[in-house]
C-alpha cells in the first residue's frame, strides 16, 4: 500500500509539473505572438503599436529613473547646503560670542568709564594732579590689588587710591604701569576715621576678611550702626573727609573701648577703575592739593 | 467557405476545426499544439489582417478542448458536434480578445457567434459520424463476401 501511495502521490507532482509547465509555455508562446501582432500593426505616430507599447512600459522606469537621479542631486544639494549653513552657522556663533564678549568687556568700560565720571567729574575733590587706574588683578584674601595707568610712572609709597564709593588702599609697590595696593582690608592696614561730624574718631583696621574692625572709639561715643566713618587724615597717609567704612555693629565690652565691626564703603569686589592720588603729600600737612 | 457564390452562411463554418477537435478525440497522448499553432498562424495569413492572433486563438481552442476531452468520456459524433461548436466558440472569442490590444477588434454579435458555433459543429459532428461508420470496414467486410 504505501508503495501504491508513493507512486500515486509522484504521479500527481508530474501530472501537477506537467500543467505548470503547459501553463507557462502557453502564456510565452501567447505572448509572444501578440508582440508579433503588435509588431505588425502602425501606432499613430507611424511606428509600430510594439515600440509604443515599450515606450509605455519603459517611460515609467525612466521617469522613475530620472526623479531618482533628481531627487539624488538634490539631495547632494541640499546636504552640501546643509554643511554650508552648519559652517556658517558654527562661524556666527563664534562670531556671536566674540561679539557678546566685546559687548561685556565694552559694558565694563562703560562702567568703568562711569566711575570715572564720579571720580573726576566737575564736582570731584581730587580731580587735579590725579591719575586713573584700572584694577587688573585683585586678591581680597590676601588684601591687595594691582592697577595698570595708562602712563608709565613711579608712584610713591603710600600714594592714597580712591574709588568712586571711596578709599581702596595705598600704593606699596610701583613698577612704570603697574602698581601693587595694599587694599584696606588688609591684615595690617589701618586708617585714620573719624565720623563725618568730626565727633567720634578711632582706628580702622583690616582684618584680613571683609570686615574691618574699628579701634579705640571710646565707650562714651555716640555711633550707631550704619554710619559712615571718613578718613581724618590722623594716620599722615590718607587725605581727610574720604568715606572709608560703614558701621556694621557696635558692641560694649568689658574694654574702655567700643567693639565696632565695619564694611569698606567701596566694593573692593567689582571696583573697576581707581584714582590715585599721586600729588597728596601728606608730609607738607595732610590735605588735598 | 466564404468564397463568391457561396451561400452567406458557409462563410461561418470554420473547416480546420475538425482537426483539433480530432485531436482531442482520437488522440491518446496529448502534447502542447503545435499543430494548432502553425493551423492558427496560417489562418492569419490567409484571412488575417495580422499574424499572430490566430495562433493564440487556435492554440487556446485545442488547449481548451484537450481539457475537455480529459473529462468527457463521449467519441460519439454528437461529441464531435459539440467539441467543434465548443472550440468555434472559443477560437472565434479569444482572436477577438486578442485583436482588442492591438485596435483591430471587429463587432461581433451574439447571432453571428451562435451560428458559426451551429454551422461548425454540425460539421464536425458530420465528420465524427463518418468516421463513426468506417466506410473502409464495410467496403472491406464486401469485398471478403464478393470474392467469396
Amino acid at each position: 500500500m504505501p508503495a501504491r501511495s508513493d507512486a500515486g502521490t509522484s504521479g500527481a507532482v508530474r501530472h501537477l509539473t506537467m500543467l505548470r509547465t503547459y501553463a507557462l509555455r502557453t502564456v510565452l508562446v501567447w505572448t509572444l505572438l501578440e508582440l508579433l501582432a503588435a509588431f505588425q500593426v502602425p501606432s499613430a505616430g507611424g511606428v509600430p503599436l510594439l515600440f509604443s507599447w515599450m515606450r509605455t512600459l519603459i517611460e515609467p522606469v525612466a521617469m522613475a529613473a530620472e526623479g531618482v537621479v533628481d531627487l539624488a542631486v538634490d539631495l547632494n544639494l541640499g546636504v552640501r547646503g546643509l554643511q554650508r549653513i552648519m559652517i556658517d552657522n558654527r562661524r556666527m556663533r563664534i562670531q556671536l560670542e566674540e561679539l557678546q564678549a566685546r559687548a561685556m568687556l565694552l559694558q565694563a568700560d562703560l562702567d568703568a568709564l562711569r566711575e570715572i565720571g564720579e571720580l573726576v567729574g566737575p564736582d570731584a575733590e581730587f580731580e587735579a594732579g590725579s591719575l586713573i587706574g584700572r584694577c587688573a588683578y585683585r586678591d581680597l584674601v590676601a588684601g591687595t590689588m594691582e592697577v595698570r595707568t595708562a602712563q608709565s610712572i613711579i608712584l610713591r609709597r603710600d600714594t592714597p587710591v580712591v574709588s568712586a564709593d571711596g578709599l581702596v588702599g595705598r600704593v606699596i609697590r610701583s613698577e612704570g604701569r603697574r602698581h601693587w595696593l595694599q587694599l584696606l582690608t588688609h591684615a595690617a592696614a589701618a586708617v585714620a576715621v573719624q565720623t563725618e561730624d568730626s565727633l567720634v574718631h578711632g582706628l580702622a583696621l583690616g582684618t584680613g576678611g571683609y570686615a574691618l574692625t574699628v579701634a579705640y572709639v571710646p565707650r562714651q561715643a555716640v555711633l550707631e550702626r550704619g554710619a559712615m566713618l571718613v578718613t581724618s587724615g590722623g594716620d599722615g597717609i590718607y587725605p581727610p573727609g574720604i568715606p572709608t567704612i560703614r558701621v556694621a555693629r557696635v558692641r560694649e565690652s568689658d574694654d574702655p573701648f567700643l567693639e565696632v565691626t565695619a564694611v569698606a564703603s567701596a566694593d573692593l569686589r567689582a571696583t573697576q577703575m581707581v584714582l590715585i592720588l599721586p600729588e597728596w603729600a601728606p608730609a607738607e600737612g595732610g590735605g588735598p592739593p | 467557405m466564404g468564397m463568391p457564390g457561396m451561400p452567406a452562411f458557409l462563410s461561418q463554418i470554420i473547416l480546420p476545426m475538425v482537426w483539433i477537435v480530432a485531436a482531442s478525440l482520437i488522440r491518446k497522448e496529448r502534447f502542447w499544439p503545435y499543430e494548432a499553432l502553425l493551423l492558427g498562424l496560417a489562418w492569419d495569413l490567409l484571412f488575417g489582417p495580422v499574424v499572430g492572433p490566430g495562433g493564440i486563438a487556435w492554440t487556446a481552442s485545442c488547449l481548451g478542448l484537450y481539457g475537455l476531452a480529459s473529462v468527457v468520456a463521449d467519441r460519439s459524433p454528437r461529441a464531435w458536434a459539440a467539441f467543434g461548436a465548443f472550440g468555434a466558440v472559443v477560437v472565434i472569442l479569444v482572436q477577438r480578445l486578442a485583436m482588442i490590444p492591438l485596435g483591430l477588434a471587429t463587432s461581433l454579435t451574439l447571432q453571428q457567434l451562435m451560428w458559426s458555433a451551429l454551422l461548425t459543429g454540425l460539421w464536425c459532428g458530420l465528420v465524427g459520424m463518418v468516421l463513426a461508420l468506417d466506410f473502409g470496414k464495410h467496403w472491406r467486410a464486401y469485398r471478403v463476401r464478393k470474392l467469396r
